[in-house]
């Protein structure tokens, strides 16, 4: 049952969506041997194409922002609409039905973490200047958080930014840093003191970055693409008043940001993906490669629809709590972790029914085009969280847990 | 009749209340160990005072005419307390395969005494070999030339067989498996108790020596109606599942707080918290597919043979996982006889297995989707 604030908000979105795009074909039905055999997990798409798929998503975020669907949870005066992050998660929920353009390189990090960031911390004229833009579609924003050392432990940051009058000099390496290719501004935490314990001595700036010195490099992954860039800062200097929160008060900051980074309720079945999911797809494979009376396979395919369709009435159910008001609880996270492990054991599932298919091209319909997957995976159960540190949130917020003890170790900084 | 979000609360909190108060773990241990294995006092209290027998059966066999979303919430409290009463095989198997039969005679006829908790039913289908594919059985039915019939054969593994009233018996007539009534006190039947791994849940051997039977449904129709008695006694089976899952996740959860070793909680050590974090993730899952499942029975919806599978194998290995680690989240103590961790281990094993395990729920999970 939805309550009528969000029933009459639902169909306030299938409006505008109705008048502005198409709706998305039906993703369940699948033919063996027809259409685009790709397996892509992250993008790999060749540079001019690239700058089109970007185009399109600031395209389409222009119009959601025209419409009043662009900024759901902020505040009027930068152009929100002042509504709940569950207004928010039901929009992105009936988005899902339609077809338009993956937004993604705006959203996920910009929109969702850092926006959000800038409104709790920043000065007014840094709010006038960025926040419009950036829910405009004409601003991207990226996360400069991880660096070699810092990575899980994200607190041990070591990029250094020494004042100088009105401004910092910042020094140091990002790393994982996703659409800094593409962004207009970052979001860096530096060390602004390196003696106090590691949590109080850390800085967080907004960084143009088109300031010189800022070199964004393509970082390549496993897979062979390169979705994610090293970021070196050599001597940028950046204005105080680029400066979010307190002198050494950039931990809270982070956490401001962090506390925003969201699952997004199906957004997860879509493309091509999610076929790789179904069991119309995985039993297809099953009879083109004359495997689908193999005992062994069976149980295993069986074994894995099963974890992958529990996820889905997960996702199902905290969707009808959304829709009828109430904030999920822990299924969110349940459901991240799920993702990664389905999306893995289908993989390998997927290899061992293929055999020496996956190992080298025959050039058949629906066999190597596997091995995008295959090496995709160990990424979904790092990026957002490692499947260890997943565990530990679950186990301390959800079933209150206690933390490890902090040692004396763990409050330094190790440079 | 469909209860809403408050309403569902409300049942959930009276069934609670009323199990803790009539069946704490004391309790059970007590009955586990005696014949028959439940407190008809008891029984009475929960069919007088909380409707529970007639919850999901129609109005118009004096029931309250719920669905399997009301009885879902009362079997997740059920399972949570290691109940032991009749209710899994009187309101999940017979009065399901009453129902599924089509028999409006027989289900006007035998469904208000089950309704009121008068009358103690269940469902016998397996024999030696275990299953529960009608097109197994082999006890035999032929027509007593009176109009009425008369069975003989063998059943092995019929939930609380030694006690029922009345029970119905899946047996192979000219057109097939076919679903019979028999009373409990019939000439020729003879039930006795199977030495059971899990003791919370009874289980008996029934000889039927030309057992005098009345035919319920068509004759040739076993097959159908056990196809649909599964599907929801699976759902049933696994709601009480998760809410045992549920309970053996918060116990380990209440332990690793306040159990300290090398002077800090347990639950401090991640090799400790990890585990409790798989148990969650486990049960969190066994929720939303047992609850799912019930819901799409309610809705009539085409997705539901598929989703009860789904839940009877999620639940089944939930439940399996939570019994397991909460014995290894509490170490030692957990192994001792006195810790009601090993009841709950029993029972997730037994209600694994009671309908085949995974090699049969593999498959049948496969076939409901046409693969």
């Amino acid at each position: 049952m939805e309550s009528d604030d969000m029933q009459d908000f639902a169909a306030e979105a299938r409006r505008f969506l109705d008048a502005h795009a198409a709706k998305a074909p039906d993703r369940t039905a699948f033919t063996w041997g027809e259409g685009d055999d790709s397996m892509a997990y992250f993008s790999s798409l060749p540079p001019d194409e690239e700058r089109e798929f970007v185009q399109r998503a600031r395209e389409w975020q222009r119009i959601r922002h025209e419409n009043g669907f662009g900024w759901t949870t902020g505040p009027v005066e930068y152009g929100g609409r002042g509504l709940t992050p569950v207004h928010d998660l039901l929009y992105d929920a009936v988005e899902s039905e339609y077809d338009v353009a993956d937004t993604g390189v705006l959203s996920v990090i910009g929109l969702g973490m850092i926006g959000p960031t800038i409104l709790a911390h920043a000065q007014p004229h840094i709010k006038d200047r960025w926040l419009p833009a950036m829910y405009r579609g004409d601003a991207i924003a990226c996360q400069l958080f991880s660096e070699p050392g810092a990575g899980s432990d994200l607190a041990s940051v070591a990029t250094r930014a020494v004042r100088q009058g009105d401004s910092w000099v910042l020094n140091g390496q990002k790393v994982w840093t996703s659409v800094a290719q593409h962004s207009q501004i970052g979001l860096a935490l530096t060390r602004t003191n390196p003696d106090a314990p590691k949590h109080r001595g850390i800085t967080a700036f907004l960084v143009p970055m088109d300031t010189p010195g800022v070199e964004v490099r393509p970082l390549r992954q496993m897979t062979g693409g390169a979705d994610f860039n090293e970021v070196f800062l050599t001597d940028v200097r950046i204005p105080d008043d680029h400066r979010l929160g307190e002198v050494d008060g950039g931990w809270t900051v982070a956490l401001t940001t962090l506390m925003n980074e969201r699952a997004t309720v199906g957004s997860e079945g879509v493309g091509p993906v999610a076929a790789a999911l179904s069991p119309d797809h995985l039993s297809a494979l099953m009879r083109a490669t004359w495997t689908w009376d193999d005992r062994a396979l069976r149980a295993r395919l069986a074994e894995l629809l099963v974890d992958v369709m529990a996820t889905e009435h997960l996702n199902a159910r905290a969707l009808r709590k959304l829709r009828a008001g109430v904030a999920p609880g822990p299924e969110m996270s349940v459901s991240k972790l799920m993702y990664g492990q389905n999306l893995t054991r289908a993989a390998h599932f997927v290899s061992d029914v293929l055999g020496p298919r996956i190992i080298a091209d025959t050039g058949q319909w629906g066999t190597y085009a596997w091995t995008e997957l295959l090496l995709a995976t160990p990424a979904l159960r790092i990026l957002g969280g490692t499947e260890e540190i997943m565990k530990n949130i679950l186990a301390e917020r959800v079933l209150g847990l206690p933390k490890e003890p902090v040692t004396a170790a763990a409050k330094e900084v190790r440079p | 009749m469909t209860a809403d979000e408050s309403e569902l609360r409300e049942l959930r909190s009276s069934v609670r209340e009323f199990l803790e108060a009539k069946s704490p773990e004391e309790a059970v241990r007590k009955l586990m160990e005696s014949e028959p294995r439940f407190d008809p006092a008891v029984w009475s209290q929960a069919a007088d005072q909380l409707r529970l027998p007639g919850l999901a059966i129609p109005e118009e066999y004096g029931g309250d005419g719920f669905g399997l979303v009301e009885l879902g919430v009362v079997l997740e409290e059920m399972g949570r307390a290691l109940f032991c009463a009749p209710f899994f095989a009187t309101v999940l198997l017979a009065a399901q395969a009453l129902l599924a039969s089509g028999d409006k005679a027989a289900c006007a006829r035998l469904l208000p005494g089950i309704a009121s908790g008068r009358t103690t039913a269940t469902l016998a289908v397996a024999e030696e070999h275990g299953s529960w594919d009608p097109a197994m059985v082999s006890a035999r039915a032929v027509p007593d030339g009176d109009g009425g019939w008369t069975v003989r054969g063998r059943k092995c593994f019929v939930v609380d067989g030694t006690t029922a009233d009345l029970i119905l018996v899946v047996a192979r007539t000219v057109a097939g498996p076919t679903l019979f009534a028999v009373e409990r006190e019939a000439a020729g039947l003879t039930a006795e108790p199977m030495e059971t791994l899990d003791a919370t849940r009874a289980l008996a051997r029934l000889t039927l020596d030309a057992v005098p039977a009345t035919l319920v449904g068509a004759q040739g129709a076993g097959g159908r109606i056990m196809a649909r008695v599964l599907d929801i006694a699976s759902v049933g089976l696994a709601a009480e599942q998760a809410g045992g899952a549920r309970r053996c996740l918060e116990t380990s959860a209440d332990y690793a707080r306040v159990r300290h070793q090398f002077g800090r909680p347990i639950g401090s050590f991640q090799a400790v918290k990890h585990k409790c974090a798989d148990m969650l993730v486990q049960v969190e899952l066994a929720e939303a597919a047992s609850r799912e499942a019930a819901r799409l029975a309610d809705e009539d919806s085409p997705d539901f043979p598929v989703a009860a599978a789904v839940a009877h194998a999620c639940c089944s290995r939930a439940y399996m996982l939570a019994a397991m680690e909460n014995i290894q989240v509490h170490g030692g103590i957990g192994f001792t006889w006195e810790h009601p961790a090993h009841l709950y281990f029993r029972r997730a094993k037994s209600s694994q297995l009671l309908f085949g395990g995974p090699a049969v729920y593999h498959e049948r999970l496969l076939d409901r989707l046409g693969i």
